[in-house]
Order: structure tokens, then C-alpha cells, then sequence
């Protein structure tokens, strides 16, 4: 729908106003808040401000023009609609829905598995809120709906593998009615795959139950969207028989008790994961088989997130059992302020405490920043920690690459964020434009890159890490492994010499300051190896 | 009020007490420092807070007023541009109705229609609540009018020291600042520190820690609430309880992590339910990431839809007490809402 462009009541007891210049030319491409024309009133002449971003269309009034307040002069149409050629002012009384396709968000990526469904058939989407998310190899992120609208025609589930432009539903702008599924135009792309071969139906009533007439309380909705279960499928056992959050976890851990028939072996990886309310967002996957009592806890380093795992996690297997905590201000995590690294670490052991609980000790496993948390971690609570990876730490030396700190923190496009994201690598080829803006779409929200700007300001002061945990090092007592790429251009591998303590060096010749990215396998070998080992011990 | 015993072996202080050692010491810090109001003079006002500092600093400083809040209240905001600390005392704080335009007009607006030039540095202390008997008129709990109004801040202290040290931060806080004293607290005893020290504006504190469900209270709700706490403690259900102590601004963050440790919330205050203070934090809440937390509809216990009632049976009953937060408490923890 376009936006319509009227002329505004700038002043008490006005009814007209002359339109006296349009800043804008018919087609032109307008900002939101940009001048868009000037008007003159009896008393004043003042600017109109654009009110949306997008094409200038329709416009149907010209300088010197006496206009009535409140009418259509101008519509604006966002860049992705199409602009009618005829009648601007018609309404499109029947509009076709829009497609919801499956995007490109990875280099070298043909295909893509989507992993779960944030919005259900038939409920309302608004434009630019999460609608699903899909993975691939090395990512795992969220696709926002392209448009407002009821969601229809849902043609993939969770865990569908769905080719690259795939269309995966449709959305009828809201007030149309929602008539039968489109035909999808001929697309030399859209090769048919096993998986996404469902029945394209008519029948209203689609094969998982949409959740709009569920009772189900919020929590218990995040838990059920984190792992991927369908509310439809839990008994709730609330007043009502409202869904709460235990009903869904109960309905996990059931689940678990039948493991090889409701999970094959290529279960997606955000299959089992549920969240854990506290202080900062807690997501934990159950391990299955042997050995999996005793859960890694993943911390990620700075301007990363839980997601970023998603490779690790693969190459580990189902079997261990994970517990991933976002940083404050990253992820999922509320946008908290923070004075200092003490200030963090304290957060964190906080945090830790709450989500293994349910556990004696647990492996530790950081990246960078995120392993300095784990090392001051395991330095606080010696007895909970059975094993420590430390992933390129921070916290073992006083330099660091501030320039790149600088600029992924800064970096407000994907242009502007893929220089730097290349530096984390051994070379730059191990970024690509699509990683990149996939990595931007996960940092588009403000708040979050206003919370990671000041953290760099007080964690990094002066692009120095001004904490020394050398000391913390030379006390552990738990067997412990450093991984380090040979060319990590963040963060020295050096550090790790300066350091005295027994501990496992592990120096990885073409990687750079995310091994866990650029080599998972290997990562997860030594990992697997040294866990193993601390097990035995 | 038995929840909080006054720490053993440390300076106690009443609440009324622990005000007005608040007043004298910043009076004799600062000769800017002046008291007004009705009867706070020779009389030691209604509630003998001002007691004997009319005979300590003399009636120039201490200033009885005329039965004209509105004159009463334009006088202290035109002392406090012009650069005295007037400390105005509503003798009621349903009074300070008679000088809304003052206070939401003038003092709140002042700064920001003069461009920052000037501002308005005047504390007004309003006695407020139920529970003395004294009817609709004089009963009411309205602090939730003023969280309405940008450009004033509204505070609630619930015990001896905060009494103390919110009202040296109003008197350090360059704009006006309304302190909602409980007129049913001015007797309580507690801990008061020596010396000179503020209370954060803006900040809440957790008062009891827990995780079955979270109670925000502020004043005497407070102090109820933790009488409630232990009871369900003894129940097996343990509840987080917060001291709201500022309405305006709300410290959002303290309420927003405990929810999303306990995925309960209840709040608790004494004015009318609808449209109260209650509100504004379900809704925030609601709008907030910790929505995401929450495992059962939030509960407002707020008075009734009715005047403050003259007849002490129904008075009690028309606002939250122990045992009606207890039960309301009990069944969000044993999800019966």
C-alpha cells in the first residue's frame, strides 16, 4: 500500500494551504523526513516532510496551488512495490498476495532448511517482524516478512529443505480476501525437492493446527518457537487449560524418553532447543546417547550471538548437551549497560550459576571475549567446572585490533561491515557479501549496536584490553585447552605464550580469530578429545 | 510491620523523626533551606513532623502559611526560582489538589518553557493513604496523578532511612520533587543512618529475594507485602519482593529482571486500581522483552473502585492488606490465574 502524501494543518484556523515548490521530482526516490514540499499560509510558509521512504508518485498538485487540508497530493511507494501505471488513486481492490520466498543469506548456499515458523497460517504478519528462520551450513538466522498481511499457504515445515527462492507461503495484505493458492510462476530455480513437495491444497485446514486458538502464555510460546514444537501438540495444564511453560518442557522431555523415532539422525540442529528464563537469554539442547550428562556451556565472543555456533554445533553432533548464553547486549539478551569487564564477569557468573543449576559441573567452553569470561569463570567457581576450551581468549594481553573493534561496532550496512568481518578470517575470502549482510540483518536493531558501542567503550577502553587474567591462568586446575588460529589478525596468538599454567595449546595453521567458523570440524575434534579426557580424569 | 525489625544494635529513628532530621541538617548546611505550610510552626503540623524546628530555626524559616494551598504553594514555587529550597508540607496530600495549577503548571513546566534558563528546585511532602479513620476526603493515595506529569518527579519512601535520604536527594535535585509520606508509617521505627546521605531517585531495590512470583509495592503495600512474603515462605512459595520507591521516573530495569527470573508479576499499591500506578507497570512490562518471560497474566491488587470509606471495617477492606495480597499472591504462585 502506498503511503499517502497530504497537506498537512500547519497552523490554527487554516482550511487551505499553496503548495509553493516540491523539493521532488515524480519518480524521484524520497527519505522519510526529507523536505518534501513547502506550503504557504496566510501566516507561515514551512516544509512538509516526507512521510515514509520510497518512490514519489501521483502527484497531483502543482506550485501554486490552493489546496484543501487534508488532501492527497503525492503517494509514496515503498522501493519494493509496484507502482500501478494507471488510476495511482484506485485502491487495488483485489491485490494479488505477496510471495514470501526462501533468501539467499550464505554464500554458495542452493538450498536452505527452515527451521521453524514464527507466525502461524492464517495469523497476522507485519512487515519487517520475524517471520521464519532458516539454516544452512554456516548460519542460522531469521527472514522478516516482506509485507503486512494474513500469512497463507504455508508449503514448507520445520525441517524442510527448500531451494533458494523457493516460495514458502504467501501474504495477503490485510482486508483482502484470502482466495486459492497462486499458481508460482515459472521459476527455472525452483527445482521440486522431496521435502517440499506438499500437496498444493485448497483445504483450508492445514496439516499443523495453527496456533491463534491456543491458550498458551507468552513464556511458554518463546519455549515452544525456541524448540521448535508445535503448541498444538502439549496439553496444557493451566487454569483454562492455558499452556505454560513447564507443559512445554514436560513435553520435551517426553520426547526425549522415545528419542530414535521422533529424531533421525539429520535432525536440524535447532530441533530440542528450549530457553530458560533468568537473567540473561538462555538457550539449552538436551544431548542424546551416552555420555551427555555433563552439558557444554558455550559463551560467544563480542558483536556475536548464540547463533554463531550454529557451525560448531553441527560438527559436535547430537550428542552433547548444550547450554548457550548470550552476553548482555547481544542476541536475545537485554540491551544491559555495563561498567567494566569485573562488571561483566560478575554478570556472567550470575548467569551461569542460574542456567546450570540443574547441574554439579559442567564443560566451559569461550570465544575471545567469551573466553575471558570463561576463564573468569572457572577462576570464581573451581568446583563447577569440569573442563575449560578457551577459543582465541581475550584477557592474556593488552593488545587487540581496535580498528576492526571500531568498525563492526560502528558499521551501520553491510558494505561498511564487510571489510572489517574479513579481517576475522585467515583471509578474506572466508567472508562473502551474502555472510555479510546476513551478519548485518542480525545487527540491524539499534539498541543492540548502541549497547555494543559502549561496551567496546568500557570492556576495550582506548582499543586496549586493560583486564589481565594471566594470574586467573596460573591458578586453574581443571584440564584445559586453548585453540588458537595461526593467523588470528585480532587478537595475538602470542598472548598464549605469555601465559604460565597447564594448559593445551592447540595452534591451527589457515585459521584466523574464528577457527569455530573457518574450521568446525577440526575445532569440534579437538573439543570432543579433550572433553573425553576430562571425563576420564 | 513486623517483616523489617529495626537492626539490632544500630541508631533507630521513626519515620517522622528520621524527616525531620533530614530537614534540620540540610537547613543548617544551607540558609537557603526554608520550611513552609499550614500549622507547621508553633502547632509542629498535623502530623508533628516540623515538631520543634520553628523554636530551633525560627519562624523565617519555618513559615506557617494561610489556609490557601494554592497561594500557599505559588509562594514556595516563586521562592524556589528565585533561588531558595522551599520544603512545602500539604497538610493532607488531598490538598494538593487546591494547587494543581502550581505544581503541574508552574513548577513541573517552568524549566522547560523558560529554555532550561530557570528551574524550579522546591520538595512538596504530601501525608497520604488510608487507615486513620479520616474519610474520602482525607484518605487518598493520588501519587499515581503526578507520574502523569513530565517534568516532576514523585517519590514513596517506605521505611526511616530512605525517608531520610529521599529527602536530601529531592533537596539536592535541581527540579520539583513530591514525597508521598504514609501517614500510617511516621511512628515506624528503623535503622537510620548518621550523617548526611541520599537515596537514588529513580531506583527500586529488592527487598526480599525469591523466584515463584514477583510483588512490586512501595510505602506501607511494601511493608505488607513482606508480612505476606513470609507467610508464604512458610507455604514453600517464595515471592521477590520489590520497593517500587520511585513512581516517577519508574526504575524500569529492577522490575524487568526480576520478572524475568520469577515469570510472575503482581503489584500492589494503595490508590484506586484502574488507571494506577499498576497499570503503567503492566504495561511496560507487557511491552518489554521480558514479555516473553511471562507464565501467567499479571495481577493488579489496587483499592476499590470507590471513596476511601469512612467506616474503619470498610475502610480496611477497600485496600489491599496482608491477608488479601497473601491469597492473591498464593494463587499466581500455585497458577490458579
Amino acid at each position: 500500500m502506498p503511503v499517502e502524501v497530504i497537506l498537512p494543518k500547519v497552523d490554527m484556523d487554516m482550511s487551505h494551504g499553496t503548495l509553493a515548490v516540491w523539493h521532488f521530482a515524480p519518480g524521484d526516490l524520497v527519505e522519510k523526513g526529507s523536505p518534501l514540499f513547502d506550503i504557504e499560509t496566510d501566516k507561515a510558509a514551512m516544509e512538509v516532510e516526507a512521510p515514509a521512504s520510497g518512490s514519489l508518485q501521483a502527484v497531483t498538485a502543482q506550485p501554486g496551488d490552493k489546496i484543501a487540508v487534508g488532501t492527497v497530493v503525492a503517494l509514496i511507494y515503498a522501493e519494493s512495490e509496484a507502482v500501478p501505471n494507471s488510476a495511482p488513486m484506485a485502491e487495488p481492490s483485489t491485490a494479488a498476495p505477496i510471495e514470501v520466498i526462501l533468501p539467499k543469506v550464505d554464500m554458495d548456499m542452493s538450498h536452505g532448511i527452515l527451521a521453524v515458523w514464527h507466525v502461524g497460517e492464517g495469523e497476522t504478519v507485519t512487515k519487517g517482524t520475524p517471520l521464519f528462520d532458516i539454516e544452512t551450513d554456516k548460519a542460522a538466522m531469521e527472514v522478516e516478512a516482506p509485507a503486512t498481511g494474513i500469512l497463507a499457504h504455508l508449503s514448507a515445515q520445520p525441517g524442510d529443505k527448500v531451494p533458494v527462492g523457493g516460495i514458502v507461503a504467501y501474504i495477503y495484505p490485510t482486508g483482502t480476501p484470502i482466495g486459492p493458492r497462486p499458481n508460482a510462476p515459472a521459476d527455472p530455480a525452483k527445482a521440486p525437492s522431496p521435502a517440499a513437495a506438499i500437496p498444493a491444497s485448497t483445504d483450508p485446514a492445514p496439516s499443523a493446527q495453527p496456533t491463534t486458538g491456543l491458550r498458551a502464555t507468552p513464556a511458554a510460546r518463546a519455549a515452544a518457537r525456541q524448540s521448535g514444537v508445535s503448541l498444538a501438540d502439549i496439553p496444557g495444564t493451566g487454569p483454562l487449560g492455558r499452556i505454560q511453560c513447564d507443559d512445554v518442557t514436560a513435553q520435551l522431555a517426553g520426547h526425549k524418553a522415545e528419542p530414535p523415532t521422533h529424531l533421525p539422525a539429520d535432525t536440524p540442529p535447532h530441533q530440542g532447543w528450549s530457553c530458560q528464563p533468568g537473567p540473561l537469554y538462555v538457550s539449552l539442547r538436551k544431548g542424546i546417547g551416552k555420555g551427555t550428562e555433563t552439558p557444554i556451556v558455550l559463551l560467544h565472543g563480542f558483536t556475536a550471538d548464540s547463533q554463531s555456533w550454529a557451525p560448531l554445533e553441527k560438527a559436535l553432533g547430537t550428542a552433547p548437551a548444550l547450554i548457550r548464553i548470550d552476553l548482555p547486549g547481544h542476541g536475545r539478551s537485554p540491551r544491559r549497560a555495563i561498567t567494566g569487564f569485573a562488571d561483566l564477569a560478575r554478570m556472567l557468573v550470575e548467569a551461569f550459576d542460574d542456567a546450570t543449576r540443574a547441574h554439579d559441573r559442567v564443560h566451559l567452553l569461550g570465544h575471545s571475549l567469551g573466553g575471558a569470561l570463561a576463564l573468569a569463570i572457572a577462576d570464581i567457581r573451581p568446583r563447577r567446572v569440569a573442563s575449560l576450551t578457551l577459543i582465541a581468549p581475550a584477557g592474556l594481553g593488552p593488545e587487540i585490533d581496535a580498528a576492526t573493534l571500531n568498525g563492526i561496532t560502528r558499521a551501520t550496512r553491510s558494505e561498511s561491515l564487510a571489510p572489517w568481518l574479513r579481517r576475522l578470517t585467515a583471509t578474506p575470502e572466508g567472508i562473502s557479501d551474502d555472510y555479510a549482510r546476513a551478519a548485518m540483518k542480525l545487527r540491524a536493531d539499534p539498541d543492540l549496536r548502541a549497547a555494543q558501542l559502549d561496551m567496546a567503550q568500557v570492556v576495550f577502553p582506548d582499543g586496549v584490553q586493560p583486564f589481565d587474567l594471566r594470574p586467573a591462568v596460573a591458578r586453574l586446575d581443571c584440564p584445559t585447552a586453548v585453540i588458537w588460529g595461526k593467523s588470528d589478525h585480532i587478537l595475538p596468538n602470542r598472548h598464549a605464550l605469555s601465559a604460565t599454567g597447564d594448559f593445551a595449546l592447540h595452534l591451527l595453521a589457515g585459521a584466523g580469530h574464528v577457527p569455530q567458523l573457518e574450521c568446525p570440524d577440526r575445532v569440534a575434534r579437538i573439543v570432543l578429545r579433550h572433553l573425553g579426557a576430562a571425563s576420564v580424569t | 510491620m513486623t517483616a523489617m525489625p529495626p537492626d539490632a544494635g544500630l541508631r533507630t529513628l521513626s519515620y517522622a523523626e528520621a524527616i525531620r532530621e533530614a530537614m534540620a541538617m540540610a537547613m543548617e548546611a544551607d540558609p537557603t533551606v526554608i520550611l513552609m505550610g499550614e500549622d507547621i510552626g508553633v502547632y509542629g503540623g498535623a502530623f508533628q513532623v516540623t515538631l520543634d524546628l520553628v523554636d530551633r530555626f525560627g519562624p523565617d524559616r519555618v513559615m506557617d502559611t494561610p489556609i490557601s494551598e494554592l497561594g500557599g504553594a505559588g509562594v514556595a514555587v516563586g521562592a524556589a526560582l528565585t533561588g531558595l529550597k522551599p520544603i512545602f508540607e500539604f497538610q493532607f496530600s488531598d490538598f494538593a489538589m487546591l494547587a494543581m495549577e502550581q505544581i503541574v503548571n508552574q513548577a513541573a513546566k517552568l524549566r522547560y518553557m523558560l529554555g532550561g534558563e530557570a528551574s524550579v528546585p522546591v520538595v512538596f511532602r504530601l501525608p497520604s493513604g488510608s487507615g486513620t479513620g479520616a474519610a474520602a476526603q482525607h484518605s487518598q493515595s493520588i501519587e499515581a496523578w503526578f507520574g502523569h506529569v513530565p517534568g516532576l518527579k514523585v517519590l514513596q519512601p517506605s521505611t526511616p532511612e530512605d525517608a531520610k535520604g529521599m529527602l536530601l536527594a529531592a533537596l539536592a535535585d535541581p527540579d520539583p520533587v513530591m514525597i508521598f509520606e504514609h501517614k500510617l508509617l511516621y511512628k515506624m521505627k528503623g535503622h537510620v543512618p548518621e550523617g548526611h546521605y541520599t537515596t537514588p531517585i529513580g531506583k527500586a531495590l529488592v527487598r526480599r529475594s525469591g523466584n515463584a512470583l514477583t510483588i512490586v509495592a512501595g510505602s506501607i503495600m511494601l511493608h505488607r507485602a513482606l508480612e505476606a512474603a513470609e507467610r508464604l515462605a512458610q507455604q514453600g512459595i517464595q515471592a521477590e519482593v520489590i520497593d517500587l520507591r520511585s513512581i516517577r521516573p519508574i526504575d524500569h530495569e529492577t522490575i524487568l529482571a526480576s520478572v524475568r527470573k520469577t515469570g510472575r508479576l503482581m503489584i500492589v499499591y494503595e490508590g484506586v486500581k484502574a488507571f494506577g500506578v499498576g497499570a503503567e507497570i503492566s504495561a511496560m512490562v507487557a511491552e518489554s522483552d521480558a514479555f516473553d518471560y511471562l507464565d501467567a497474566p499479571i495481577l493488579r491488587l489496587g483499592a476499590a473502585d470507590a471513596p476511601v470509606p469512612y467506616n474503619p471495617d470498610l475502610e480496611r477492606a477497600s485496600v489491599p492488606q496482608v491477608d488479601s495480597i497473601e491469597a492473591a499472591a498464593r494463587r499466581l504462585a500455585r497458577r490458579e490465574v
